[in-house]
Parts: structure tokens; sequence; C-alpha cells
């Protein structure tokens, strides 16, 4: 008797494991008790021992798939015999020696899906591609004219769907096809009369049954026929498992608030103007305005203490020290590293840090201390182009501030359209902690810092 | 069978002991236990710095280059335990309990047998007043968002080994080599950075056998100083 293996009960909380690695081939002679597949659950990587002697016949769950307690993983085989096809979900092998169980007689089409035997057809209407019919020669029933007809274009009939009684396909359905084929659509055309369950609403005309329209049809360019539905499956990475579970952890905690407001940063666009090309030339340090919203979040935390806070269930913890993390877009996932003790570096400290950090979360060579222990977090939105967004608080912190893309655009001053560069920022806050008040004054305190930088810029460098 | 349940457990401090050698010796261990040629026991070790890569490891995880690796000295030992990358290194006290998990309260329940370590490990940190506490699908132990003990385990034959790794003076900045675990957003802490002071590892030896006897309801006793220790230490050295 052909032995299968199947994932062991391997605990009360344990559903599924992954299939680490099999220790055996298709093939390989197996001693009862030896170690033929790694199961991996959790951080246990159990070896399940083989239920009997004999050799690995079939490998039904490859590698890296996940399989459910219970789940057949493969088959172990005594002498003599071969693998066996009842527990085969696709196409049965033709075996010899074993008797096949009947409901393995042969389909009529290997792609047919249906477990159910096809000697009581149904008279349902076909709705799939498949025509579960008995066979005649193709396994479509036709009349021999219309027969005749898909030989003379050299169809294939099992693309055709049949609109006729019992999924039987008509001479309408295989001119339709021509004429889908021709468009470009093969295939692509739902069967006239197929919809047939549906009322057509309103004032729009009925829908033509099987007679060819005589409108000119909408013209279908190739691409609009239904492709395979291909779907691309990739494991998730940690990486991706972990930006998940935070940011739903953060959704379902913090009470998501978000206050947004126009900033006019003309004048520290004329300012990092000026500066940019000396300080490059003297630092080898790019000026962005990051360095200086930086600033001016520090500035405006100070003010506004509650949003540098974190709160526990019966605490609250204000935060004396100024770590800004500053969301970094990366091909592998986002990640937040930080300049630490913002407070106390230069303007031009942190445009060095900010560049160093940038670069080396691209180049994945972060270290733990530089992703560890930021109070707050400013994202830029802008570098992709976004004028507005609200961003997700990089919890348990309770507030991010989202910088977006700085544009000119017309504003009113003193009764005048005139062009300033302005940007959006948006700050989400969580509103367990942070009342509204508070909120809105922290971002006008930001805005009015950054619309005058050199008002308070002489006092920090 | 039924009296299994109050075997006493022997508990060995190995002391510093190269990875591959402990691996070598615990694949042995392993076999002899599930061939009945010994009893359950616990091993405590310490490592020279090792990265080890379990089969849940990716690449991705680890920062240093090769030869980066190679100029410190630092072996990187893919092995069979569950889990992504792990550091070990001088100031950690390594476990491995090499059980039956039939004889253990646990039975084949490996999420169990994962709690239950997770558990003693707890109460040996909460011993030392630290707030240590699970976090829901992050194996381990942690004090706030920081890991103090990371957990690995193998199965072969219903006989766990590999085990714990208890952070209790390591040096934290080696943890930077590896996002630790896979994780990238949670760090690193051990019992020094926590307390101020790593307590001397005879004691927390002692709390870890009583912890573990609690846990599994059967003496754990210390056979560091017993001839078995003595056969073990040569059949490390020399296997």
């Amino acid at each position: 008797m052909p032995v299968t293996i199947v994932v062991p009960q391997l605990g009360e909380s344990v559903v599924e494991g992954t299939v680490g690695k099999w220790l055996k081939k298709v093939g390989d002679p197996i001693a009862k008790d030896e170690p033929i597949v790694e199961i991996i659950t959790d951080k246990i990587n159990i070896e399940l021992p083989a239920p009997s002697a004999g050799t690995l016949g079939k490998i039904t769950v490859e590698e890296g798939v996940v399989a459910q307690v219970g789940q057949e993983l493969g088959v172990i085989l005594g002498q003599g015999e071969s693998a066996p096809a009842a527990a085969a979900p696709r196409a049965p092998a033709p075996s010899s020696a074993a008797p096949q169980p009947p409901a393995a007689a042969p389909a009529p089409r290997p792609s047919a899906p249906s477990p159910q035997q096809p000697s009581a057809p149904a008279p349902a209407p076909a709705r799939g591609t498949a025509v579960e019919e008995p066979p005649s020669g193709d396994g479509q029933r036709m009349s021999p004219a219309v027969r005749k007809l898909v030989k003379e274009h050299q169809l294939d009939v099992s693309s055709i769907r049949g609109s006729g009684m019992g999924g039987r396909v008509t001479r309408e359905d295989v001119l339709n096809h021509i004429e889908a084929a021709r468009l470009g659509a093969a295939a692509g055309a739902p069967a006239p009369g197929a919809q047939a369950g549906r009322v057509e609403l309103g004032a729009a005309p009925p829908a033509e049954r099987a007679a060819p329209s005589p409108k000119k049809p909408i013209p279908a360019p190739a691409l609009a026929a239904p492709g395979a539905r291909e779907e691309q499956v990739e494991p998730l990475t940690n990486v991706r498992k972990k930006i998940a579970e935070n940011m739903s952890r953060s959704r379902h905690m913090a009470a998501h608030c978000a206050t947004w407001d126009e900033v006019d940063m003309t004048a520290l666009v004329d300012l990092r103007a000026r500066l940019k090309e000396k300080v490059k030339e003297t630092y080898g340090v790019s000026l962005t305005y990051m360095p200086f919203i930086v600033k001016a979040v520090v500035r405006a935390l100070k003010e506004f203490p509650v949003l540098n806070a974190t709160m526990t269930e019966n605490e609250v913890h204000y935060r004396k020290y100024y770590n800004i993390g500053i969301a970094v877009h990366r091909d592998a996932g986002l990640i937040v590293p930080i300049v630490h003790d913002a407070d106390r570096k230069t303007l031009l400290q942190i445009a060095a840090e900010i560049e160093d950090l940038g670069g080396r979360a691209r180049a994945d060579k972060l270290q733990l201390n530089d992703i560890q222990g930021s109070t707050f977090t400013i994202t830029n939105a802008g570098m992709f182009g976004a004028t507005a967004s609200t961003p997700i608080i990089n919890y348990p912190e309770v507030g991010v501030l989202g910088v977006h893309l700085i544009q000119e655009r017309p504003v009113v001053r003193e009764h005048r359209i005139v062009i300033r560069s302005m940007m959006t920022l948006v700050l989400s806050f969580d509103h367990r902690l942070v009342d509204g008040t508070p909120a809105v004054q922290f971002l006008h305190r930001v805005k009015e810092l950054l619309e005058d930088p050199e008002s308070w810029l002489l006092d920090t460098i | 069978m039924t009296s299994a349940g109050a075997t006493p457990i022997p508990a060995y401090d190995l002391g510093r002991v190269p990875y591959r050698d402990a691996l070598r010796f615990q694949h042995e261990a392993v076999l002899a236990r599930a061939e009945g040629r010994c009893q359950d026991a616990l091993y405590f070790v310490e490592h020279e710095p090792v990265l080890t890569f379990g089969r849940a490891g990716r690449a991705e995880n680890l920062l240093l280059s090769e030869p980066e690796l190679r100029r410190r000295g630092v072996e990187v030992v893919p092995v069979e335990r569950g889990g992504d990358v792990t550091y070990h290194g001088p100031g950690q006290v390594v476990g491995y309990p090499i059980v039956s998990l039939r004889d253990l309260p646990s039975g084949c329940d490996l999420h169990h047998y994962l709690r239950d370590l997770e558990e003693a490990l707890i109460r040996v940190l909460s011993s030392y007043g630290l707030d240590a506490v699970r976090r829901p699908s992050l194996t381990g132990v942690w004090v706030g968002d920081r890991k103090v003990a990371a957990i690995g385990v193998a199965v072969r034959r219903w006989v766990a080994f590999h085990g714990f790794a208890l952070n209790v003076d390591p040096e934290l900045e080696h943890f930077g080599w590896i996002h630790p675990c896979g994780i990238r957003e949670f760090g690193v802490a051990s019992m020094k950075s926590l307390l101020g002071a790593a307590p001397p590892r005879e004691e927390i030896l002692s709390r870890l056998r009583s912890a573990f006897a609690e846990v599994w309801r059967r003496p754990v006793w210390d056979a560091t100083r017993s001839p078995e220790a003595d056969s073990l230490w040569k059949e490390m050295l020399h296997a």
C-alpha cells in the first residue's frame, strides 16, 4: 500500500507550515522514521519522520509552499508499487498496475475541470468556455452544417461559445466568432445570449441577440481581448511584512486625523538658491529643503511638546530630545532613518547627515541605531511629485508631517494675484493624545517659520 | 513513559565553544536522544561572533559584505533551525535544550514548546525586575520594543534542538551587522543595557535552571561538574 506523508498535528495553534526542504528525492529509498521533509512553522523547523519504509514515490507539495495540517505532502511506495493516481490533483497518469478508481475515467479534454461525470448532461446554458457535452468526435454538439463551417474556417471549436440549447454551437455562433476574430478579438466577444438573464435598464436599446449588428462595431484592438488572466505570484518579503504590520498597527491604534496648510516657500527657495552652490563647493553637501524643514519642525515641537510625545495606557511621555525620522523610499520598501538630537545640530550637519542616511538607506547599509528611537517623522511625498497626501503616523509617535512639491502658484497678496512658490504641508496626528488646537497651532508655527527663515536661522547656526 | 514526567534534566555549562563544534555536537546528541542512548539535557554555551542563517534566512538581512565578514573573522553558518539570521557572540547565554518533546508537558505541540522557552526566559528576566514580554507573532522575549532573547528551534524525530540566545552583555553593535531575525523596526537590548550592569553568568544559569524546572515540571540540576560533563567535553572537542 502506498503511504501518504501528511502534515501532522503540530500544535493547537498550528494550522499550516511551509515546506522547508525535501531531504529525499523521488526514487530515494526510505527507512521508517528517517527524516524526509522539513516543515517550518513560526521559529520551529521540524523534520518529519517517514511513516513507513519504501521509496519516495511522489512529492505533492514543493519546497517553499505552504501546506495545511492534514494535507498530503508526498507518497511513500512499498516494493513494486507505482505512484497512485487517485490523490493526484491533475490529469491522471495512466497506470499499468494499480486499478483506476472510477472517478479517474478520462475526461474528453484534459482542460475540462468538472469532477462530475458528464453522463447526464444538465440542460443548463453553458457559461464557461468548457462545454460539458458527451463526446462526439471533437466533443462538441453541433449540426453537420455548422461542423462543415467550422472545418472550412479551420476553427478551434472549443474556443466558440455555444448559445444554442445545452450549449450547442450554432451557425450564428460560428459566424460571430469569425467576425470577432477578424476584429482581432478572438474569443473575446461575449457570446450573444450568454447574458440573457440580464434585464436591460432604461432607454438603452435591447442588445441584439444573435443577429450581427448593423452598426459599425466598436474597433477592438488586439489588446482588448482578455488575456490569460496571468498573475505573477511572489512571496512577501520580510521587509514588506514588517511594513504591512506597522502600517496596520498604526492605523488600528492611533486615531488618525489630518490638518493641512499652504506654505509660501518663496523666501526659502531664494535663500537656498543663494546658498546651495556655496555649500556644495565648500562642504560637498547638497543643500535640500529638508534640513530647513527639520529645523523648523524641531523649533515648533519645542513650543508644542505634545507632538513630540508618545503615550502608553496610563502615561504620556514628553520627550525632551528630538530625533527626527525621515521617510526614505527604497525599492525594497519604505524605511525611516533618523537624525538623532536634531536640536543640537547645525543646519549643515543635518544636511550632511540626511544625505548620508539617504544614501545608506538606498544601499541597504543602515545600522540598527540609524532606525531606532525617532520621536517625530517627516515624509516627503513631494519628491515624487505629490502636491498633497495624508501620511500614516509612525506609531507610537503621535505626529507625522507630510511635505510636498514646491510649485509656483497664483496667490492673492494685498488684493493682487501674484506668483509665489507654494507647498502644501499636512500633519497627521494621533487625536487620542493631540487635540485639534495644538495640532493646528503646531502646523501653523511650522508654516510661519518656513515662510520667514531668516528670522530664526541666525540663532541656529 | 509514565515516569518520564519526573525524570530530572541535567544542565551543563560548556562555556565558550566554537559554533561549528557545538552544531556537530548537537546533531550527535539529537541522534543519541532519538535512539534512546541518552536522556534529555540542557546545554549552556557561549560562542565567538558568528552569524547563523535559519531556514527562513534571507541574504538581504545580512548587512556586511562577505569580505568585510572575513576581515572581522565572523563565520556565516547555515543551520536547520527555524527563523532568519541570528547573531551569536560573547556575552550571550546560549541554551540548547536537547529534549524529547513527547516527555515534556507541551507534548508534540511545537508552538507550546516555543511559548515554554519564552516563559522560562521571561521568568528569569522578571526576577531581575525587567518587564519582559512576548510579542504576538514575533517569537522571542522582548522588553519594550527591544528583543532580549532570540529563539529558534529545530525538531528531528521529535527531539528538539537549537534553542535560545539570551543577551546578557553582548556587543550590541554587532547586531548592526544584520537585521536580527529579519526584523528591522525593532531593536535589540541586553540585560546590561537594561539594568545598567550585567548579572553574573552563574547566577543567570541558576535562575534559568529553576525557571525551566518550573515550566517543564521536572527537576533541572547543574551537571557541569559531574563526570558526564568531562566525557561530553571530550566528545565535543574530538568528535
